[in-house]
């Protein structure tokens, strides 16, 4: 480390001035008559040493703090050199607990943190409707947005979209399917963007066809044309005249969803034809973002809104009584999300925090063994004149040094591990962008866990050495009491990790009701290449029977929606001429030979069988929807109703998963096709699915050539293979086990590794007591079974907090565990049996070291 | 030996500003000066001596400039600044202050 010039000539000028002071002393006593030892040695012992008289100096000066700070980190580097292992193993442990740390914070930093890629995102709030006993909220009728536009005088803008809306999109190449969103005109205004060409929308464009492209569409399919505003592409096969294009970061306001293209509301009918009644107070369908106006706190924006609902009551009770608005930062955790998402991720930051603590306490046992090397060195420095604030400054450096140097390596692990996370796709019909990465937020806190962590395991050995109490056999010594509580917190992590990995074992073994391997599925959306619900249904038929006959499929069938994609569509339910309130099914739409391809069995009744369009509304329901509609009574032939249409059930056919894996059984009714397509189309296309009897590689191309003979412009989308499906399905319990897996089996290896290393201390401390108790003829298996009661005593002091705790841990993972009680009795025994026997081995290593120890060079040790 | 805490710091830089009133001198020459004006009851050593020298200087009140002493030894003497001599003189009025009220206080033995 090079020092300033100017602190190196000031330097010298001070040892120049106090040698000069001992020498005139020295001159003084030659001169009455003393031989030069004996004046130099008068000259010490009269004043104090020339080192302190320095020192003292440097501290007086100003700007000391400084350069006393620079000389601490040029000693802690020297120091850090002469020791290479020990520095490369200590950093090594730190950067796998801040890789942990960083790599979950980055996850924080994306959901909770970051705002969205808007003008001024804190005045830029997400508005919600709530209904008097709803536990959340809701999204906006149009006739509700209008009020509240015109109405509340908080906001200088307030803009609505449609959070969703697909296009298959022409251009180069085969055509493909993407997602937007439709927004009011004024939607680019109150998100204040700044585009990154063109321009947004203009207020009398609200009805025109005109687009705002995404920035990654606009380089991927119109390779990032400079002059694309202007020219017109098509959506869904109708010309749109390209405004302008979105910053690169903009993917839409909330942060999750990740749309590519952006067009006037009143567009809306010619990309998703034949929707409900956009005009009535009873649809909400679109979501709301309001632009406080400058000066206006949240506190008035929400009394405004209060005062607003409750006139809005008045004036609609039919619809608005007992509805009010809430909003928060645009951006946020959707609030229906918001608690699961938060818990999820707080229980991870505390697990990672444990991994922390445990290489934390690690790396102090290390930085203690070394000390007790180091007493020597410490002496000298303490007789030479340094004070014990000088030391303990010094060690800190040295351990806040080493530390960020863990910092620094575990962040760069942490950019490798957000990578990882991307593998990890949450399973749903529609784009979510969930990707994370470090951001300077996350550097930011690796930075202060850095420096945190090195001040916490500096401060214990930088006192036990400065104050020269290095305890060796006491049995509450810090090391000791580090190993415990190193055991201790590994037997919480450890106890997470069995909990999460019986949960993925479990949801892996869930009954989902359906075949769950040996099916190829494949969704196309005709309706966005302006098919009628009868040519739709048509083409299905078709490519069921072009797909069935291909070799090596058993069975082809279609249906609007693959089970377990996440929820798609419900409504309630109730028995025609009943008055009971009505329950929540699922629906799903297929067509004839379903639940055989997809392997759900008939217990009851008929399958469909080409129900005409015009005909009385057919449908089959699940044994939960029978058992709630009609215990015990025969299903078959009942009438039932909801969302307005009426109909008949002719089968009943076993339960499934609907919407999560982790779900009980939710009542489901199937309907027919070709007899709903054209009253209830489905947003999210059809998928083709069949089941095959030889590798489903090469069946996947002549599937797709089966579509495109059909029709050459269709886009396919979301073309996977069951097992690749409940992959995704899995995606919660494989995040949690695969986190905790990996910080169980760090904590575990921290744990044992800090346990052998203290063990293997004690043993080379007591060597000499050893030889003694060896030479006075103790049995080899006597010394051996008192290193391993010592070490297996401090595991079983650990484990008893260290098993409280976890209990407490797992009352908060409740709500995301699959088929495992939180207080699973089989983890909390055989995780500590297991703790024990890690135990055992560190401490067996150390003590066949000692048991081997010949008495007399262990008598000469030292 | 006295040690830095002993005496007080602001008595210390008094001290030291004074013995320059009287001419340039280097370190030992203050120390010996110190220590023969208050008849040895003020020994002051390198360690606190240079402490309070380099804090003066860096106020401004004395400045050091390198000189050869009659055994050809370079020294390094120090010299009280107009400023140093502003302040010594304000100092000095403080501290007679302190000095008479203290007095007062000591004076009034209890039964005298």
């Amino acid at each position: 480390m090079k020092l300033p010039f100017r602190r190196d000539r000031v330097e010298a000028e001070l040892d120049a001035e106090v040698e000069a002071f001992y020498q005139t002393m020295v001159d003084r006593y030659i001169e009455r008559g003393l031989t030069e030892p004996e004046a130099r040695r008068l000259a010490r012992l009269k004043f104090d040493p020339p080192e302190l008289a320095k020192e003292a100096v440097r501290d007086a000066r100003t700007g000391a703090a400084f350069t006393s700070l620079a000389r601490d980190v040029r000693y802690a580097l020297r120091s850090v050199r002469k020791a290479p292992a020990f520095a490369a193993v200590t950093i090594v442990t730190l950067a796998l607990g801040i890789a942990a740390n960083a790599t979950i914070f980055s996850m924080v930093s994306r959901f909770v943190l970051r705002p969205p890629p808007v003008g001024d995102p804190a005045t830029l709030l997400s508005l919600h409707t709530t209904h008097q006993g709803d536990q959340c909220c809701n999204n906006f009728s149009w006739p509700l947005f209008a009020d509240v536009r015109e109405q509340a005088k908080s906001f200088s803008g307030v803009a609505a979209y449609y959070e969703l809306v697909p296009a298959s999109i022409g251009g180069t190449g085969e055509p493909e399917r993407v997602w937007g969103q439709a927004v009011t005109a004024n939607f680019f205004d109150v998100a204040e963007l700044g585009m990154a060409a063109g321009r947004g929308f203009t207020a009398d464009e609200e009805n025109l066809p005109v687009v705002v492209l995404s920035h990654r569409l606009w380089q991927r399919r119109f390779g990032a044309d400079p002059a694309i505003a202007g020219k017109t592409i098509t959506l869904s096969g109708r010309p749109f005249t390209v405004a302008g294009v979105a910053p690169p970061s903009f993917r839409g306001v909330d942060l999750i969803l990740d749309c590519q293209f952006w067009v006037p509301l009143g567009t809306l009918d010619q990309l998703l034809p034949n929707t409900s009644n956009r005009e009535s107070r009873l649809y909400h369908w679109i979501a709301v973002v309001g632009r406080l106006r400058p000066g206006v706190t949240r506190a008035a924006a929400a009394a405004e809104l209060d005062v607003l609902a409750a006139r809005l009551a008045q004036a609609h009770p039919e619809s608005e009584k007992g509805g009010g608005f809430i909003f928060e930062s645009a951006g946020s955790i959707p609030p229906r999300e918001k608690s699961s998402a938060l818990i999820f991720l707080a229980a991870v930051t505390l697990v990672a925090l444990l991994v922390l603590a445990i290489a934390c306490a690690n790396v102090a046992n290390m930085f203690l063994a070394q000390a007790a090397g180091r007493k020597r060195e410490m002496a000298v420095r303490l007789a030479l004149g340094a004070t014990h604030r000088h030391l303990l400054h010094q060690m800190l450096t040295e351990s806040v040094l080493i530390a960020l140097g863990g910092g620094l390596v575990g962040v760069a692990l942490s950019f490798w591990a957000t990578q990882a996370l991307a593998a990890f796709r949450l399973p749903a019909p529609v784009p979510l962008d969930l990707s994370v990465s470090v951001d300077w937020r996350v550097l930011f806190y690796a930075f202060l866990l850095s420096v945190a962590a090195g001040i916490l395991f500096g401060l214990a050995p930088a006192w036990a050495v400065t104050r020269s109490t290095i305890g060796a056999g006491r049995m509450w010594s810090l090391r000791n009491v580090l190993v415990v509580c190193q055991v201790a917190m590994s037997l919480v992590l450890l106890c997470s990790t069995g909990l999460f990995l019986r949960s993925l074992e479990n949801a892996s073994q869930i009954d989902i009701g359906f075949r769950s391997s040996g099916i190829l599925m494949m969704a196309v959306d005709p309706r966005l290449h302006g098919y009628a619900p009868a040519r739709t249904t048509q083409f299905l038929d078709e490519l069921q029977q072009r797909v069935a006959a291909l070799p090596g499929v058993a069975s082809a069938a279609y249906t609007d929606s693959v089970p377990l994609s996440g929820g798609h569509r419900s409504d309630g339910f109730h028995i025609v001429g009943q008055s009971s309130s009505p329950i929540n099914v699922e629906l799903y739409m297929v067509g004839p030979g379903y639940f055989e391809t997809i392997g759900t069995p008939r217990i009851a009744g008929r399958d469909f069988a080409n129900e005409s369009p015009a005909g009385p509304k057919m449908a089959i329901v699940n044994e939960a929807f029978a058992e709630r509609l009609f215990p015990n009574q025969n299903p078959i032939g009942q009438r039932v109703t909801g969302g307005g249409r009426t109909y008949q059930v002719i089968g009943v056919v076993k339960n499934i998963k609907s919407r999560f894996l982790g779900e009980d059984f939710r009542p489901v009714l199937y309907r027919s096709l070709a007899q709903d397509i054209a009253g209830d189309p489905s947003f999210e296309g059809y998928s083709v699915l069949l089941r095959f009897t030889r590798a489903p590689g090469p069946l996947a191309g002549a599937v797709r050539r089966e579509i495109h003979s059909l029709d050459p412009t269709l886009a396919i989308f979301n073309s996977a293979t069951m097992e690749e499906h409940l992959r995704d399905a899995l995606f919660l319990p494989r995040l949690a086990g695969a986190l905790f897996g990996v910080f169980g089996f760090l904590g575990l290896a921290l744990a044992a590794v800090g346990l052998y290393g203290a063990m293997n201390y004690w043993v080379s401390r007591r060597t000499r007591e050893i030889g003694i108790r060896l030479a006075l003829g103790a049995q080899i298996g006597s010394i051996q079974r008192l290193i391993i009661r010592q070490g297996m005593a401090l595991t079983a002091v650990a484990i008893a907090p260290g098993l409280a705790a976890a209990w407490a841990l797992a009352k908060l993972f409740t709500s995301i565990l699959y088929g495992v009680p939180p207080h699973d009795l089989a983890i909390f025994t055989v995780v500590p049996l297991f703790l024990a026997a890690v135990a055992f081995l560190a401490c067996w290593l150390p003590s066949r070291r000692a048991a081997s120890a010949e008495p007399l060079i262990a008598l000469r040790h030292e | 030996m006295a040690k830095p805490a002993e005496v007080l710091q602001g008595t210390l830089d008094l001290l030291v500003l004074r013995t320059l009133e009287c001419g340039p001198l280097h370190g030992v020459g203050i120390s010996d000066r110190i220590e023969q004006v208050t008849r040895g009851v003020f020994v002051v050593g390198p360690g606190s001596l240079f402490p309070a020298l380099h804090r003066l200087a860096e106020k401004g009140w004395i400045s050091g400039d390198w000189t050869e002493t009659e055994n050809k030894r370079r020294v390094k003497t120090y010299t009280l600044t107009a400023s140093g001599r502003a302040h010594l003189t304000a100092e000095k009025r403080n501290w007679k202050k302190i000095f008479t009220a203290m007095n007062r206080v000591l004076a009034e033995e209890p039964g005298a």
